[in-house]
């Protein structure tokens, strides 16, 4: 049986923590868990559809093409090490490493975006063509939504550390916007995968 | 208290009528889910007025225990107290596991051996299309000049397996008899099946239990269950299409019929009414109700209905039509001389 | 426990607590009204706002039993009565009964826990004014001709837009949008909370139960809640711009709305149980002054409930028509429920049994609660059984079954747990005289109500029936029921005078009034901002007790602890907490949370237009996240640079 002290002093301990023990960590995780919990939900909900039709896509669709947004993973999955060397600095309080991780997360996920507008255009149907268009659309419109913010939020960052109006929590803000772009990629590729190549692998059976 | 819910059981059961009721089983179906019932309203039953006991119990003592006042106990005995409690409670969870998997037991071979009536024989099948709100029934054959399509009331011969293939036009029904079995959905884009076999004749209520919309209260429907004989003669009949007029009045109620705009939606066949979005009127007299059970099927209660019939079901999808007043009657006497 | 007997060198101890109080201080006026972040304040807020729509939903409650009283009655028409009972279920499942449990729930959490505030006090704001706004729009959609009308689970295709035209449902499925959000905001703090920011030492095995039931529930609000966004979401673009998720002409499946939506839906019904569950336990082990039997079974039991919550769906799709080895797989499945709960109603019993109980109103509460939640369980137990379920799915039977769960097994926790907490929030003590003239009206008008229920549906009375005919020989049973519901609604005005009475003239509580275990009990009543002066430290799991030689047996003789360990060292002229670890609860680093601020106000404004407006105009979801956008940048624009100081 430990013996409790009377009083337990804290105030040799941080003001702060940049990691996986501050709560805004956990925070984000948990924003991740919701948000992946809706994709992967979407995701067997578009299996399941495509499982009851016999004719997909309907007629008049197509598939959608997959050379475009194969390519794109490449600048989309790069960009995560630029979240990597930013939430580093953001530790190690390295600004010029934060400047740089940051911006070069932001200029391939710019790379990654403008692909997928182009790949918008290639498509010869919307969500209101029928269902695969509906589902089309939905993955797409729901993960641009995320990434369109989040980069909104790295821009301002790279803002705030570019300018110096930065302390801790800014810097615990690069921290945890790494975790966010993370997911975001990292979701990205069982999307991709249902909905370029799910359907034409459930066609070949 | 206890002794009121009883006496209200017993009032429920007099007074209500047996006609669309779980608990008076007229199929093989029903009667196995009834006896399913009984079986877990009994054993459920002890197990709750055990636990209640128990509460009770937990009441007295507490009592007790507060009064008593008593010094702090010896640690030891806390103890062994403890740990008697904790294993009380294991063993009660074990009982419960225990109960539970009889329960599982008995209500899957209750549900397979319901779901197999359909395996041997060819049943019959018969086809329901719910609509916003009244029900489309066929008699489905191979030979087409046996189809028969009616609405709202079926006849079936007792001891015969049934299938029903369910369907909808609009939004999500669900088939329900309680005296023959339990309901079965009926979904578009969708064909649910259920089989159902009547034993003892009589007439049974069913009734939609899917939520469907302003008019899901007014949407019965009745299956009359007869003796094989009796059926085929009500199936012969039914066949038939619409005795042509006896009497001139009959023959101006026809035409008074025909002339208006009744026959874009209703069908009477030997007619030249055809319409398909309501109810088929080949035998409309023959059936007990008016609007899927909402009325008897009187002359009076007809007349209401074709003259207003939102007053008497409001939001259903019937037109209203100014029926001129001498051109009604008639119109009533043709309309229930169609056995 | 042995104490080092050294008192806790607390310097000037006057000065430190002005200091506190004017650190935790909220502003005045309107302005400051808005701003607030403190958890009491806005769990108050939820609590009250919930309790306001529990009165609307109660009001329609009585619409639907007065239509009912008798056959063919003529008081509603069929459009109004099916805008009234489906607004009824809205009301009920989304704005009060979720709400209320977040409102106890981030009122007391930081409090058990022994920390100052929630994790993220702003967003806990925030999400109180969405939860908000979903109240406005759906009530105003109710006042303005527009209240939904097709069933709380919104059905397609009956919802689609072919067959419900009009913008009715629409606001039915952005109302969800609003509370779910607010939801998931409140899981994701409370989570953080309990995680992060527990009393030092207060490791796993010593968190209250009351905590370890809002922990699993947020979970459960975290994983079951993104189902009903996609199912709104289905139903919203559906209608909005022409998309075919559910429309079964253009190959859309109107049975996976049912899948995604009871994905959530059933778990949504233990999201609001077990809280009450939770409740339950930390009235019982103060009531009967004796530590709870079986602590760890009955933690396991609540993260198995959670779990299980996720995989009996089905059993609400029943008379679709499945596969057997489906419905074998989920009868079970929704009997296991029967035993994660059984395992708890039997160690309550045993802890009554070996306490010293005392007979307080909210213990009252609790015995209500095991007679009315016992008999639901049980014919839980019946609707699991897929025969039995084809016969009394959709029928009174099961509007029997889930008042006598959701009710007895959630209201009555809730009202004893009121009366449980009313003395910490208020500082002075409901009538206890009142509070039991309260519970019988309550109980003897539930089981009046609701018992008869039973009856009709295995007599064939369908749900959401506007109306049916003598012949059923329906009337008694549904006249008797309108008379219980009346003699709830009587109880249910005594418990509002009691509160209103207490406010004023209760008896003067004092911090422990119970004698209980738990550290909110340490707080002042009412609490200040700040809760604690000097952060607890949790001895033991009854921190408030005097624990003997071991953990086990603290048992049976409970005493208050008259000085207990504290933390010190936390600077007051910020708000700062402590963040202990995951596991043990070790001090990990101080952390500043952030004051009073308009932004959240002002956010949940800018998301509330685009939300409202995408109803009427889906470009309004473009626009919408602009102002949102640029709502959140205010909110978290860098203004005072803290380079914090140690």
């Amino acid at each position: 049986m430990e013996l409790a002290p009377k009083t337990l002093d804290v105030s040799h301990l941080e003001p702060f923590d940049i990691s996986s023990q501050a709560p805004l960590w956990w925070g984000q995780v948990l924003i991740a868990c919701i948000e992946g919990t809706m994709f992967c939900l979407l995701i067997a909900a578009f299996l399941y559809t495509r499982l009851r039709v016999d004719v997909w896509p309907l007629p008049g669709d197509q598939f959608p093409h997959l050379t475009l947004p194969t390519l794109a993973l490449i600048p989309l999955i790069l960009s995560a090490v630029g979240s990597f060397i930013a939430s580093e600095g953001a530790k190690r309080n390295d600004r010029s490493r934060m400047i740089f991780g940051l911006t070069l997360n932001l200029v391939l996920a710019a790379i990654f975006f403008a692909m997928r507008i182009v790949e918008w255009h290639s498509l010869n149907f919307n969500w209101k063509a029928d269902i695969q268009g509906s589902y089309v659309w939905a993955f797409l419109g729901l993960h641009s939504f995320d990434v369109v913010g989040d980069l909104v939020f790295t821009l301002v960052l790279i803002f705030c550390v570019v300018s110096g109006r930065y302390g801790e929590k800014q810097r615990l803000g690069v921290h945890v916007d790494s975790v966010v772009w993370y997911f975001l990629v990292a979701i990205w590729i069982p999307i991709y995968l249902a909905i370029y190549w799910g359907p034409k692998l459930l066609e070949s059976q | 208290m206890k002794r009121l819910w009883f006496a209200l059981a017993a009032l429920a059961y007099s007074a209500a009528a047996q006609q669309q009721s779980a608990l008076n089983p007229a199929g093989p179906q029903s009667g196995r889910i009834a006896g399913l019932w009984w079986f877990f309203f009994y054993l459920l039953g002890a197990i709750f007025i055990i636990v209640m006991l128990i509460m009770l119990r937990t009441l007295m003592r507490g009592h007790r225990n507060a009064e008593e006042n008593q010094p702090l106990e010896n640690h030891e005995r806390a103890q062994t107290r403890e740990t008697r409690l904790r294993s009380i409670v294991t063993v009660s969870s074990v009982v419960t596991v225990v109960l539970l998997f009889i329960l599982l037991v008995a209500s899957i071979s209750i549900g397979k051996a319901n779901a197999d009536l359909g395996a041997s024989g060819k049943p019959m099948i018969i086809q329901v299309i719910g609509n916003q709100w009244w029900w489309q029934f066929s008699y489905l054959n191979d030979d087409p000049s046996q189809v028969l399509t009616t609405a709202n009331e079926i006849h079936i011969p007792i001891g015969k397996t049934v299938l029903i293939q369910g369907q909808s036009n609009d939004v999500i029904h669900s088939f329900w008899v309680p005296n023959l079995h339990g309901k079965r959905d009926l979904i578009p884009s969708r064909v649910t099946t259920e089989y159902i076999r009547a034993d003892r004749p009589g007439i049974y209520r069913g009734q939609c239990a899917e939520f469907c919309g302003l008019q899901h209260a007014h949407m019965a429907f009745y299956i009359v269950a007869e003796p094989e004989d009796k059926f085929k003669a009500w199936m012969q009949a039914q066949l038939q299409p619409a005795v042509a007029p006896a009497t001139p009045a009959l023959a101006q109620g026809q035409q008074n019929f025909l002339n208006y705009a009744c026959v874009y939606c209703h069908q009477i066949r030997g007619t030249t009414a055809s319409g398909t979005n309501g109810p088929d009127l080949t035998h409309f007299g023959s059936r007990r109700t008016i609007a899927a059970g909402t009325l008897p099927n009187t002359p009076g209660n007809l007349g209401g209905w074709i003259v207003n019939p939102q007053s008497i079901k409001p939001g259903n999808h019937m037109a209203t039509i100014a029926v001129k007043p001498d051109d009604l009657q008639p119109m009533i006497q043709y309309l229930e001389s169609l056995k | 426990m042995a104490t080092q007997d050294v008192s806790p060198h607390i310097p000037n101890e006057h000065a430190e607590l002005s200091l506190l109080d004017r650190v935790w201080q909220n502003g005045r006026g309107i302005f400051g009204w808005l701003s607030v972040t403190t958890h009491h304040a806005i769990g108050m807020r939820y609590i009250v706002t919930a309790f306001v729509m529990l009165l609307l939903g109660g009001i329609e409650a009585l619409l639907v039993r007065i239509q009912l009283a008798h056959s063919n009655n003529t008081f509603l028409g069929p459009d109004r009565y099916n805008e009234i009972f489906t607004t009824h279920g809205t009301t009920m499942m989304f704005l009060f009964a979720v709400p209320v449990m977040e409102g106890m729930a981030i009122y007391l959490v930081p409090m058990m826990c022994g920390t100052r505030n929630v994790a993220f006090p702003r967003l806990n704001a925030f999400g109180y004014w969405l939860y908000l706004g979903g109240c406005l729009f759906l009530y105003w959609g109710v006042f303005t001709n527009a209240a939904p009308d097709m069933g709380w689970f919104a059905y397609p295709p009956l919802s689609g837009p072919q067959f419900t035209p009009g913008k009715r449902t629409d606001i039915w499925a952005q109302m969800i949008t609003f509370t779910e959000v607010s939801a998931l905001c409140v899981a994701t703090e409370l989570i953080a909370t309990i995680f992060k920011m527990r009393a030092p030492r207060m490791s796993l095995n010593r968190i209250p139960l009351f905590v370890w039931s809002i922990l699993v529930q947020s979970f459960m609000t975290i994983f079951a809640m993104p189902a009903i966004v996609i199912a709104s979401s289905y139903l919203l673009s559906d209608r909005t711009v022409a998309t075919h998720f559910v429309n079964p002409a253009e190959g859309g499946d109107p049975i996976l709305y049912q899948h995604v939506f009871w994905f959530f839906g059933h778990p949504e019904v233990y999201i609001i149980f077990i809280p009450a569950l939770g409740f339950v336990s930390a009235i019982v082990t103060a009531h009967s002054r004796r530590a709870i039997v079986g602590y760890p079974a009955m933690v396991l039991s609540l993260i198995a409930n959670g779990f299980i919550a996720f995989g009996l769906w089905v059993h609400h799709m029943f008379a679709t028509g499945l596969p057997q080895i489906g419905e074998a797989y989920f009868t079970a499945s929704s009997m296991m429920i029967a035993v994660t709960s059984g395992i708890q109603i039997f160690c309550w019993l045993a802890t009554l049994w070996s306490g010293k109980v005392r007979l307080t109103t909210a213990l009252h509460f609790v015995y209500g609660f095991l007679v009315i939640f016992v008999l639901g369980g049980l014919t839980g137990v019946v609707l699991a059984s897929v025969p039995l379920d084809l016969q009394v799915h959709d029928t009174f039977f099961v509007v029997a079954h889930f008042h006598y769960v959701l009710i007895g097994g959630a209201l009555f926790p809730l009202f004893g747990a009121l009366y449980h907490w009313y003395p910490k929030m208020t500082g002075r003590m409901m009538s206890e005289r009142l509070g039991k003239i309260n519970f019988w009206f309550l109980f003897i008008g539930f089981n009046l109500t609701f018992f008869p229920m039973h009856i009709l549906g295995l007599h064939g009375m369908p749900r959401r029936v506007y109306t049916y005919g003598p012949e059923m020989g329906w009337d008694n049973l549904n006249l008797l029921a309108t008379i219980g519901a009346f003699i709830i609604a009587i109880g249910g005005i005594l418990f509002l005078v009691n509160v209103f009475w207490s406010r004023r003239h209760g008896r003067i509580a004092g911090n422990n009034p119970w004698e209980a275990d738990s550290l909110e009990w340490a707080a002042a009543s009412p609490p200040k901002n700040y809760n604690f002066e000097f952060l607890p430290v949790a001895t033991s799991r009854y921190p408030l007790w005097v624990a003997p030689e071991s953990e086990p047996a603290s048992l049976s003789k409970a005493k208050t602890q008259p000085d207990r360990a504290v933390v010190t060292g936390l600077r007051n002229d910020r708000r700062e907490v402590l963040v202990t670890t995951l596991m043990d609860a070790e001090p990990h680093h101080r952390y500043v949370l952030p004051g009073s601020s308009i932004w959240p106000f002002i956010t949940a404004i800018c998301v509330s237009i685009g939300f409202i407006g995408s109803v009427f105009n889906p470009w309004y979801i473009i626009s919408g996240s602009i102002i949102s956008g640029l709502a959140l940048l205010g909110w978290f624009w860098p203004r005072k640079l803290l380079e914090l100081e140690p």
